[in-house]
């Protein structure tokens, strides 16, 4: 590993997680088809480098969240059991999936976040008509924030969590056989089954993705499957990526460069396709 | 971390320090693990790679450390099962660990 390298890494990460941060998507999605395609790192290093500058861009971004109050600690907690049971399911299963089965379902994962890029979302969570019931347990989930826009206090409830943990689970799987965060799975949990506004399931997600990626990463690096002088410079650009992003989240949510992600996104999906079926191809060069 | 009135401004707050400085930190051993492996590229020096891992580990180490407080301040708060959650959460961590140890 010599200096080029280390300096591309670190390059490319920083570039990859200031769009993502940019876009509010983890930098995951990137990493990994980019160190594969254009790195030609073999896909289970990328995917534990990935992994690490997931927890990474987690962490380094969740502090503005919680002191905005916009996370719901304890609705993560609870979700976060099914995502780490996810994620351990994933962490048995990822040795015994052939490497072309990988680029396959990553394929999916990013034509599935080029339609979610696609279709804007709205928020779910409207004032509650109804009056708070339901289990004591399940309402002491509901909370509420101060959305700064509107200058007052927005109260919401959970709904559906069991429907919920489910997708959670799922996407703890995802996460942590891909190597990415997955939000592109928890958008869906979050906005249909448990109906959070935009800002409260952003936040949460987010602060529960690096636990879930614990999980994943701790089992590989004991494993021996984070190589260092590739999950270093990720790491490192993915943090120094993700803090330049959140400063131009604002400017930057037009519909033009939505659609030139998409392109992006299906682009590098079809990339993943072509490596999934015809890996001989590819691993001549890993 | 004093008084038995832990509202949840505390929990978030404190979270929120946790983590910041855990970043920092985890981010800086990297760095300088990364460039003392680019001076001492060729050396089989205690090197680079080595110092890159444990910042790796750190950041690795960083969510267990929000996780075992989480569990802290509700049990403390007597908040039995939201603690009873963390526990599980913690459980599966180390039980990725292991995992990643027999399938070695």
């Amino acid at each position: 590993m010599n200096t080029g390298t280390e300096l591309w890494l670190f390059a490319v990460s920083l570039g990859a997680s200031a769009l993502g941060g940019m876009l509010g998507m983890a930098s995951g999605i990137f990493i990994v088809p980019v160190l594969t395609m254009f790195g030609h790192v073999d896909i289970r290093s990328a995917i534990g480098a990935s992994i690490v500058s997931v927890i990474a861009c987690s962490c380094s971004s969740a502090a503005p969240f919680l002191k905005g109050r916009l996370t719901n600690v304890r609705l993560a907690i609870v979700l976060e059991t099914a995502t780490t049971a996810g994620a351990l399911s994933g962490v048995l299963l990822a040795g015994a999936i052939p490497a072309s089965y990988l680029f396959f379902i990553f394929g999916m994962i990013l034509l599935l976040s080029a339609q979610q890029m696609l279709a804007k979302r709205r928020d779910p969570a409207l004032a509650p008509t109804q009056p708070f019931t339901g289990r004591s347990t399940t309402r002491r989930l509901d909370s509420s924030y101060l959305d700064r826009a509107l200058g007052r206090n927005i109260a919401y409830r959970v709904e559906r969590l069991p429907m919920g943990m489910i997708l959670m689970y799922g996407a703890g799987l995802i996460s942590a056989l891909l190597g990415i965060g997955s939000g592109v799975l928890k958008v869906p949990a979050m906005d249909t089954a448990l109906r959070l506004p935009i800002k409260v399931s952003s936040a949460t997600s987010n602060f529960m993705i690096c636990v879930t990626a614990a999980v994943s990463a701790g089992a590989y690096l004991v494993r021996g499957d984070i190589v260092a002088p590739i999950a270093g410079p990720v790491a490192l650009g993915s943090v120094v990526g993700a803090i330049l992003g959140a400063h131009f989240l604002m400017s930057f949510s037009n519909d033009r460069i939505r659609l030139l992600f998409v392109v992006v996104l299906v682009a590098l999906a079809a990339q993943m396709f072509l490596a999934a079926f015809g890996t001989d191809l590819f691993r001549g060069t890993a | 971390m004093s008084g038995r009135t832990i509202k949840p401004i505390r929990i978030e707050s404190l979270l929120a320090g946790v983590l910041n400085v855990g970043t920092w930190l985890a981010s800086v051993v990297i760095a300088a693990g990364l460039v003392l492996s680019l001076f001492y590229e060729r050396t089989p020096f205690p090197t680079g790679a080595q110092v890159v891992t444990a910042g790796i580990g750190l950041f690795i180490l960083l969510p267990i450390l929000r996780v075992i407080l989480m569990l802290t301040i509700f049990v403390k708060e007597r908040d039995y099962k939201f603690a009873a959650a963390a526990a599980v959460v913690l459980l599966i961590i180390f039980a990725g660990f292991a995992i990643g140890i027999l399938s070695k």
